[in-house]
């Protein structure tokens, strides 16, 4: 099958046009992130310019409808740092449990089962998470704040705990999948080196496995970090909402309010809004979502190499 | 048909009537063998012939595999390895295993070495230390690591691993070693050093050796079971079995007419 | 350590790992049971003689014949009480002076309770708002109500802090007319209201009356399926096309490096950051609608399943073995051809469980559409205003319902049946990736 040159060329545009189609489609694809980054920094700007960094990052008094208002968010950052490390601190403990037993304790049948059970309880819409947190949760905590002795008084169901556990429910698929897929890539003859020389199933788990997977829990645990970081209707609905960092700091009993919440609640009259100052302070918020998400995935994939270097012995 | 061999030597693993079973798949059928103490005994025969099987057997390391059980008898000095009282924790302790594919654990020397110990007892550091550089020495490869011992044991090479893994079995101070075709992922000169020391712990250890490599057998093992599709063929003085095979089957395989 | 603390401690190990194991199961548990129980609820009720005549109404639905004979007979049944209301009005002035101050405030709750329960009394003008045209079309909500008639809510500060206390009305207005009222709403309810159970099917299309009072989700439903199929409409193509430039033309190089890591990093964004993304370009800088629209929602919402659809098809197509590619290259098809004919067929299944479980995703979400694409309060979006009108949707309303809306309480049923809808929608969705799924590892397996 011998190709004319007039072929042979019209082929090779044709399927260098055709490259450069499907490169350009993906292109789109993956540059979106860089659109994110250029438009919420263009609205954030603004917000930096005009008002500066000190008092957005350091003041507490956040009163942006005053006259003049005011724009410290200072409780607001501590308010997501203190849900989202209440989250993590909840569930990675029985989530990295949980990946132990389904990778080395339970029956390869029952591991089939909980695979869709774990992929159910991450499909679960946030809203619905959050109308959970409402109408269970809360009103659980405040009559538990009748029955309960102690010093803690709960005047109100909707603060960071409900929060906090419930973003730590939602952050456990990730964390036990992740997790489990890590374990799993320790591999048979990690374990049996260690069963061999007469340990236990818990100390071969513990003391082989769990540090030999360690980077991949890490990975999981971030990933657990970023989804609670970045979730937004659970805490608009369950945490309170009022922009104060508790007393003491790590009284979750007490309302918060956090970086998504605040967007998400503030924004919502963004058509009346575009170009205030409070438009451009809710960007500011979000271009810092946006950049500790980064951060994140920045440390996960240092971790990844890391791994990968100390595997080829380093 | 299996044959019993009388031996001058005490039997340390004494196998009667002993099978595997992968759920209904019998893998080692009604083995009868009695492993001399003291001596190196090479298992031989062609892939799935249940060698490994057998070998995993006898500090039930097939009791990881779901779905695997055994029947018979299988006793260890005597005691019933598979008895209701048996313990597997003490068991392993008490039968080191070295695999085919060399598995430090992502540690340092010292603590791959010292992971067995650290289990069972509560030793002192330098009863330790003394301990570790001993169980080194005994696997040849002190000098080698003597001056990194802090190091990450996945910087080996393969060959210095394997030997990292033998010492870590001798770490536990076992009376058997069981290995399971330790040198098929090593270099020529790598595996000339385990056979090597193979012949040097011989004495002071009861040694079971898997190996598909006849050569391998011939040079350092005393006594040498040929199994096939999960028989035991013939089990005889290894010079006599290469040189004077009595069943037809061992003599087509040593000879190389089929596995 | 003792060989028996060893033991004791693997055996602890165990049972905490089982726990945490448990643990997760009794959560999806709790959180889906009282879901889907409830939001049953929405579907499936007691109805009252109120509610038949809402639908007949307002929707033009049921047996007129029978509905107005049975609204005649209910009448009939609440002939007493309403003559009672009328005798008591014409008694008052008569009794003495701080008997009728005692009495004033209590009848008038008296009063407004019973038109809260059976809607106002025959002969007042029909209010303007539609929900207070009739009386409580659900049995469970009614026998709520009729407590407020029969009872007073006081506070008992006998014991330090406020206890709620609960004081029967009817000791109040012994010797009055009104007194017989009050037994006969304990007893004869029933027959005020003809409760009866109800399938309300069409709550899933219906749409609502008077903020959620009456009605359905059919504009949720519908907006939510338009938000989810439309982004993607958008992102299934990107996401393939992407996905096979990655795997089969992408020669590696910090270009492909570069690509990837963006692919990567998208997936990370929180969604809330999508929905200001969603806001600040296609909105106010592209303007693909004059301000939220169903086009500008889906839009972010495809950028936020992007990710996973790229990724799914990734592995989709990673997985076709090298030995179908060779093949059909060794009959002298062409990259383009082996890639269409044969690569994106046999990973057509893996491709199908992400697109699907994305779908999900997309359906669940709100943070993304706040700014884009919703409204709190909505009628049915025709298909000519995709393009240009926001939407209501299930998840959003969800919020707006038992946060924002006036009567939280009163429409708890609807909340839960959006909740339950749409967890429903999800987990179907995900229930046929996961056979999806099963099936291609059956395929595989042989």
């Amino acid at each position: 099958m011998i190709l004319t040159s007039g072929e042979r060329a019209r082929r090779r545009i044709l399927g260098a046009a055709g490259r450069l189609l499907l490169f350009a489609v993906t292109s789109v694809a993956a540059l979106a992130v860089l659109a994110i980054i250029f438009f919420i920094a263009r609205d954030a700007w603004p917000f930096f310019r005009d008002k500066g960094v000190a008092e957005f990052f350091f003041s507490k008094a956040w009163y942006p409808s005053h006259q003049p208002p005011q724009f410290g968010a200072a409780a607001i950052f501590a308010g997501s740092f203190l849900v989202t490390g209440a989250a993590v601190l909840l569930a990675v403990p029985p989530g990295v449990l949980a990946a132990l037993c389904m990778s080395d304790v339970l029956p390869f049948n029952v591991r089939q089962v909980l695979k869709p059970v774990i992929e159910m309880l991450a499909a679960i819409p946030s809203v619905v998470y959050g109308f959970f947190a409402l109408t269970v949760v809360a009103p659980f905590l405040q009559d538990a704040g009748s029955w309960l002795p102690g010093t803690f008084e709960i005047a109100s169901g909707v603060n960071a705990l409900t929060a906090s556990v419930i973003l730590g429910v939602m952050a456990l698929p990730t964390i036990v999948s992740v997790s489990e897929d890590a374990l799993q890539a320790a591999g048979r003859e990690l374990r049996e080196g260690s069963y061999a020389l007469g340990a236990t199933r818990a100390e071969t788990l513990v003391k082989v496995v769990l540090p030999a997977s360690i980077s991949g829990i890490f990975s999981a645990v971030l990933l657990g970090v970023m989804r609670a970081l970045g979730e937004t209707m659970v805490v608009w609905m369950a945490s309170g909402n009022a922009a104060q960092i508790p007393k003491p700091w790590y009284n979750l009993l007490q309302p918060v309010r956090t970086l998504t919440a605040t967007i998400a609640g503030d924004m919502g009259e963004a058509d009346q809004m575009t170009g205030s100052a409070h438009y451009h302070v809710l960007f500011a918020m979000g271009l810092c979502l946006l950049l500790f998400s980064f951060a994140c995935n920045l440390a996960g994939e240092w971790i990844v190499s890391r791994q990968r270097k100390r595997l080829r012995g380093g | 048909m299996s044959e019993t061999v009388n031996q001058s030597r005490n039997a340390h693993v004494e196998a009667q009537a002993f099978s595997v079973f992968y759920g209904k798949h019998e893998a080692v059928r009604k083995v009868d063998l009695a492993v001399p103490a003291g001596l190196v005994t090479a298992i031989i025969g062609p892939s799935g012939c249940g060698k490994s099987t057998f070998l995993r057997a006898i500090n039930r390391m097939n009791d990881l595999i779901p779905g695997c059980r055994a029947e018979g008898r299988l006793t260890l000095d005597g005691q019933d390895v598979y008895g209701g009282d048996v313990d597997t924790a003490v068991l392993r302790r008490r039968i080191g295993m070295v695999f085919q594919k060399p598995n430090p654990f992502p540690k340092s020397i010292y603590d791959n070495v010292a992971y067995g110990p650290r289990l069972h007892n509560s030793l002192s550091k330098t009863a330790l230390d003394d301990l570790v550089e001993e169980s080194l020495r005994g696997a040849a490869l002190w000098d080698e690591v003597k001056d990194r011992l802090g190091k990450n044991a996945l910087g080996l090479s393969g060959g210095q691993a394997q030997r990292l893994c033998l010492a870590r079995a001798l770490a536990v101070k076992p009376e058997m070693l069981l290995m399971d075709e330790p040198t098929s992922a090593l270099d020529p000169k790598a595996t000339a050093r385990i056979e090597d020391l193979i012949v040097q712990l011989k004495g002071r250890y009861t040694i079971a050796i898997v190996t598909h490599n006849m050569q391998q057998a011939a040079r350092v093992s005393d006594m040498t079971a040929f199994f096939y599709e999960g028989d035991l063929v013939e089990f005889d003085a290894t010079k006599d079995l290469f040189t004077r095979p009595r069943e037809k089957r061992t003599e087509d395989y040593i000879t190389g007419r089929f596995g | 350590m003792r060989l028996s603390a060893r033991k004791v401690w693997d055996r602890a190990f165990t049972a905490s790992a089982l726990f945490a194991v448990a643990l997760m199961t009794v959560f999806l548990l709790l959180v889906i049971v009282p879901i889907f129980g409830k939001g049953l609820g929405a579907y499936v009720f007691m109805g009252t003689v109120e509610h038949r005549r809402m639908m007949l109404n307002q929707f033009n639905r049921g047996d007129e014949a029978a509905v107005e004979a049975e609204w005649a007979s209910a009448q009939e049944s609440r002939k007493p009480i309403y003559a009672a209301l009328a005798a008591f009005e014409r008694e008052l002035p008569a009794l003495p002076a701080a008997r009728r101050k005692e009495l004033r405030p209590a009848y008038k709750a008296v009063r407004e309770g019973l038109a809260v329960l059976l809607g106002p009394a025959p002969g007042e003008p029909l209010p303007a708002l539609t929900r207070m045209i009739y009386g409580q079309t659900r049995w469970d909500r009614a026998q709520a109500k009729v407590a407020d008639v029969l009872f007073e809510e006081t506070w008992d500060y006998s014991e330090g802090s406020g206890k709620k206390v609960l004081v029967p009305r009817q000791p109040l207005f012994e010797g009055t007319a009104l007194a017989p009222v009050f037994p006969l709403l304990e007893k004869e309810l029933r027959s005020l209201l003809r409760p009866r159970l109800t399938f309300y099917a069409r709550f899933l299309t219906d749409n609502s009356l008077d903020a959620h009072y009456f009605g359905g989700i059919g504009p949720e439903v519908a907006g939510t399926v338009y938000l989810a199929l439309g982004a993607m409409l958008i992102a299934v193509p990107l996401g393939i096309i992407a996905a096979v430039y990655f795997q089969e033309y992408a020669k590696g190089g910090p270009v492909m490096t570069f690509l990837r890591s963006c692919v990567n990093t998208l997936a990370g964004v929180p969604s809330v950051v999508f929905g200001l993304f969603g806001l600040a370009f296609f909105i106010n800088t592209l303007h693909v609608s004059p301000s939220k629209s169903v086009l500008a929602g889906a839009l972010t919402l495809a950028l936020l399943v992007l990710p996973t659809v790229i990724r799914s098809s990734e592995e989709a197509i990673a997985a076709v073995p090298r030995a179908y590619k060779e093949g059909a290259l060794a009959l002298g098809a062409g990259q383009w051809r082996t890639i269409l004919t044969v690569i994106l067929p046999a990973a057509l299944p893996g491709i199908l469980t992400g697109i699907v479980i994305s779908m999900g995703r997309a359906a669940g979400e709100t943070a993304p559409i706040i700014f884009t694409a919703v409204v709190s309060v909505g009628k049915l979006v025709r298909p000519a205003e995709l393009l240009s009108q926001p939407t209501p949707a299930l998840s959003w309303n969800l919020y707006n319902l038992c946060t924002e809306h006036e009567a939280v309480d009163e429409i708890r049923h609807v909340q839960y049946g959006m909740a339950a809808t749409l967890v429903l929608i999800v987990l179907v969705l995900n229930l046929a990736a996961i056979l999806i799924r099963a099936r291609v590892a059956k395929r595989l397996k042989g």
